[in-house]
C-alpha cells in the first residue's frame, strides 16, 4: 500500500508545483483524483471484459510466491499493471514454504503460484504427499540459481567439484548438502551436480531440505557443507562471508527450466480465460524485465522490498545484471544470467522440460515405477493455454515442443527416449 | 498412547496446546521452537504425529522426511488420506498442519487436530486484537504528524488541518490514516 501512496502523492506533487499548493491541499483535489483512479478501474474493467466471449471468468486472482529473485515477473505483472491490460488483477501472495504453496494450490486457496517445476510434477505423481492433477502454464525463468559451498571447505582447499570429491574421499565424515524441496528443482540440480563429480548424493552424503531464507543462517552455524538455492541467497552467503559459489545452475544446464506459473488442472478447466489472461500478463512482465538493464535494476529495487524478497537490493541486482563474483576471487560477466523472457524462449512449456523432472525423480527413486513420461508431460504442460496467451501478448512460438540440451556431464537430453535416459546414469538410485 | 510433537516458533502457543493435549491424555514428547536440526529430533523422538504451524517455513524440511522415509511407518501428510476437504481447509485456515504416521485412523487423529485448531484460533484472535490496537496507535501517530505538517506549511490551525484531511478522506473514500500518510509522503517531496 505504501508504494501506491507514494505514487499518488508524487502525481499530486507535480500539480502542486504549479503554485496552487495550498489551495489544492485544502480542497484535496488531486488526492481525490488519485483515489478515484484506484477505485474505479475494477468496476469498469469487469464490465468491459464481461462483454466479450473470452472474458476472464475470475478477475481477481491470488498468485502465491516464495521470496526469491525469480518471482519477479509475477510481482511486476501486478506492480506495473500488465494484469489490467488483460482484464484481471493479480494479487501476489507471499508464502513461507513450498509445502504451503502446494497445499494452497491443492485446496484452492491460491489460484496459481510461482512454483518449482519439479514440485508440480511431484504432486501430479503423488510423491510423498497429496496427488492431484496439476498444470504448468508457462516457465517463469531460465538460470539464476547456484550451488554454494561453505568457506570452511574452501579453507581445506575445495574450490570446485573435483577438489570437493578429493576432500570427501580423503577426510571421511558426514557431509551435508541442502536443497529446497524433495521433488523440486534445487534438489535435482545439486543431485545432478554431485553425481557429475562422482559423489552419490544419497550414499556418499546426507541431503536435507531447508527453506531458502534459512540457508545462509544454517550454513553460518555449521549445519551444512553446501546448498543449492535460487538467488539472492547464494550471493547473500558471499556478502555475509560464509560461503562461495562453486557452480551456477546455468553451468549445470544452460537455460534450464526452473520456476513455473503453476496451478491445478481443475482450476484451468474452471477458469481457462483467466488462465490465458494471467499467462499473457506474466509474459508481458517478463518481456519488460528483460527489455533493458535499467528495467532489471528497477525490478531488483521493487522485489527487494519487505513485502517480496526482503533483502538488500544490492544483493539482488548484481546477479540480475549478470555481474558474478564467486566469493573466492573469480569475477565475471555472466551471459547466461537469470532470464525471464528472452524473446519467449524462456517461457514455452516444452514437453521435454517437463519430462526431464520425471526422469530425475525416477533416477533418484522418488518414482518407484516407470511413468508414461510423454503422456504425463502432455497432460501437465498446458501448451494450448500458453499458445493462446502468447498470441494475445504477441510472443513468438517455437517450432517444436521439444528442445535439445547438453548438461554438465556431457549427456544430451532431447526428450526422445526418457526411459533410457532416466536409467542410463552411472550414479542413480532406481 | 500417541506420541505428539509440536513444532511452533511461538512458544506460548505451543505451551497452550501442549497443556491441553497432556490433559486429554496424549503424550507430548517435545515442543520445538528452534528447528535448526529438525531431522535429528524427529529421527530420535519418532513421533506418531507432528503438529506444525501452516505458515512455518520448516514444513519443507518435514516434506523431505515424508519422501525419503516413505517405506517406513513415518510421518506422511495427513491430508493424503483424509478425504474431508472442508475439515482440511478449516485446519489450514486456523494455521494448523499435521504430519502423521501413515495408516493411522482419522478417529485417533481427529481429537488432536481439533484441539490444535481450537488453540490456534484462540491464539490468532488474541494476536489480531493486539495488532488492531497497535495499528490504531500507529494510525494516531501518523495523523498527528500529518496534522503538524499541514499546520506548519500552510499556517492552519490544528482544527483546520484535521478538517482538511477528514474532508479529503471522506471524498476520496480513504481512511484518515491513509490520507495522513499521503500528506507525509508528499511533504517529503515538496518541503525538502
Amino acid at each position: 500500500m505504501s508504494d501506491d501512496v507514494k505514487c499518488e502523492a508524487a502525481k499530486g506533487g507535480e500539480q502542486a508545483d504549479s503554485g496552487k499548493r495550498r489551495k489544492f491541499l485544502r480542497q484535496g483535489g488531486a488526492l481525490a483524483g488519485a483515489a478515484i483512479m484506484s477505485l474505479v478501474p475494477d468496476a469498469i474493467r469487469q464490465g468491459a471484459w464481461a462483454a466479450g466471449s473470452d472474458a476472464p471468468e475470475k478477475t481477481e486472482i491470488k498468485v502465491g510466491f516464495i521470496p526469491l529473485t525469480d518471482c519477479s515477473s509475477v510481482v511486476i505483472a501486478a506492480v506495473n499493471e500488465f494484469d489490467k491490460k488483460y482484464g484481471i488483477k493479480i494479487i501476489p501472495t507471499k508464502e513461507a514454504s513450498w509445502a504451503s504453496v502446494r497445499d494452497k494450490l491443492v485446496n484452492g486457496e491460491l489460484d496459481a503460484a510461482h512454483v518449482l517445476y519439479g514440485l508440480i510434477y511431484g504432486v501430479q505423481m503423488g510423491i510423498g504427499g497429496p496427488k492431484k492433477d496439476m498444470a504448468v502454464l508457462m516457465n517463469l525463468n531460465h538460470n539464476g540459481q547456484a550451488i554454494t559451498l561453505s568457506k570452511k571447505l574452501n579453507e581445506k582447499g575445495v574450490k570446485d567439484g573435483a577438489s570437493l570429491k578429493v576432500l570427501m574421499d580423503k577426510e571421511k565424515r558426514e557431509y551435508t548438502f541442502a536443497q529446497t524441496f524433495p521433488t523440486g528443482t534445487h534438489a535435482m540440480w545439486i543431485y545432478y551436480w554431485l553425481a557429475a563429480q562422482g559423489i552419490n548424493p544419497f550414499t556418499d552424503a546426507r541431503t536435507i531440505t531447508v527453506p531458502p531464507p534459512q540457508m545462509v543462517a544454517n550454513m553460518r552455524v555449521g549445519n551444512m557443507d553446501g546448498f543449492c538455492v535460487g538467488e539472492p541467497w547464494n550471493n547473500r552467503a558471499i556478502v555475509d562471508g560464509i560461503g562461495f559459489t562453486v557452480e551456477t545452475t546455468q553451468g549445470i544446464w544452460k537455460d534450464h527450466p526452473e520456476k513455473t506459473l503453476g496451478t491445478t488442472a481443475e482450476w484451468v478447466q474452471k477458469y481457462p480465460h483467466t488462465a490465458r489472461a494471467m499467462t499473457a500478463a506474466v509474459l508481458d512482465a517478463g518481456r519488460w524485465i528483460d527489455a533493458s538493464l535499467s528495467n532489471r535494476q528497477k525490478t531488483a529495487q521493487i522485489v527487494a522490498d519487505r513485502s517480496y524478497v526482503n533483502t538488500d537490493a544490492d544483493v539482488i541486482v548484481a546477479r540480475m545484471l549478470g555481474r558474478y563474483d564467486n566469493g573466492i576471487g573469480r569475477k565475471w560477466d555472466e551471459p547466461d544470467y537469470m532470464k525471464f523472457f528472452n524473446d519467449g524462449a524462456v517461457n514455452y512449456p516444452y514437453l521435454s522440460d517437463g519430462m526431464w523432472f520425471l526422469t530425475q525423480h525416477r533416477r533418484w527413486g522418488l518414482l518407484k515405477e516407470e511413468p508414461d513420461y510423454l503422456a504425463v508431460a502432455k497432460k501437465v504442460n498446458r501448451i494450448d493455454i500458453y499458445k493462446q496467451a502468447a498470441t494475445a501478448a504477441k510472443v513468438a512460438l517455437p517450432k517444436s515442443d521439444f528442445r535439445t540440451s547438453k548438461l554438465i556431464d556431457g549427456v544430451v537430453w532431447d526428450g526422445k527416449d526418457p526411459k533410457k535416459y532416466a536409467g542410463g546414469f552411472k550414479i542413480q538410485v532406481a | 498412547m500417541l506420541k505428539v510433537m509440536i513444532v511452533d516458533e511461538v512458544a506460548e502457543r505451543a505451551e497452550l496446546l501442549q497443556a491441553v493435549l497432556v490433559k486429554s491424555g496424549y503424550e507430548v514428547i517435545a515442543y520445538v521452537t528452534s528447528t535448526f536440526d529438525l531431522y535429528r529430533q524427529v529421527g530420535a523422538l519418532c513421533p506418531d504425529i507432528i503438529i506444525i504451524d501452516t505458515d512455518s517455513p520448516d514444513r519443507d524440511t518435514l516434506e523431505h522426511l515424508c519422501v525419503v522415509s516413505s517405506d517406513e511407518p513415518r510421518p506422511v501428510v495427513m491430508f493424503t488420506h483424509d478425504g474431508d476437504v472442508e475439515k482440511i481447509r478449516a485446519a489450514t485456515r486456523a494455521g494448523v498442519n499435521a504430519y502423521v504416521v501413515d495408516g493411522m485412523s482419522a478417529a485417533r487423529i481427529g481429537p488432536i487436530i481439533n484441539a490444535a485448531v481450537a488453540r490456534f484460533e484462540q491464539f490468532q484472535a488474541l494476536k489480531r486484537e493486539l495488532e488492531d490496537s497497535e495499528s490504531r496507535l500507529a494510525d494516531r501517530k501518523v495523523i498527528e504528524r500529518a496534522k503538524g505538517i499541514l499546520m506548519k506549511s500552510h499556517s492552519l490551525t490544528e482544527e483546520e488541518a484535521y478538517r482538511a484531511m477528514r474532508k479529503q478522506a471522506m471524498e476520496s473514500n480513504h481512511r484518515l490514516s491513509q490520507v495522513a500518510q499521503q500528506v507525509i509522503a508528499m511533504a517529503g517531496l515538496l518541503l525538502t
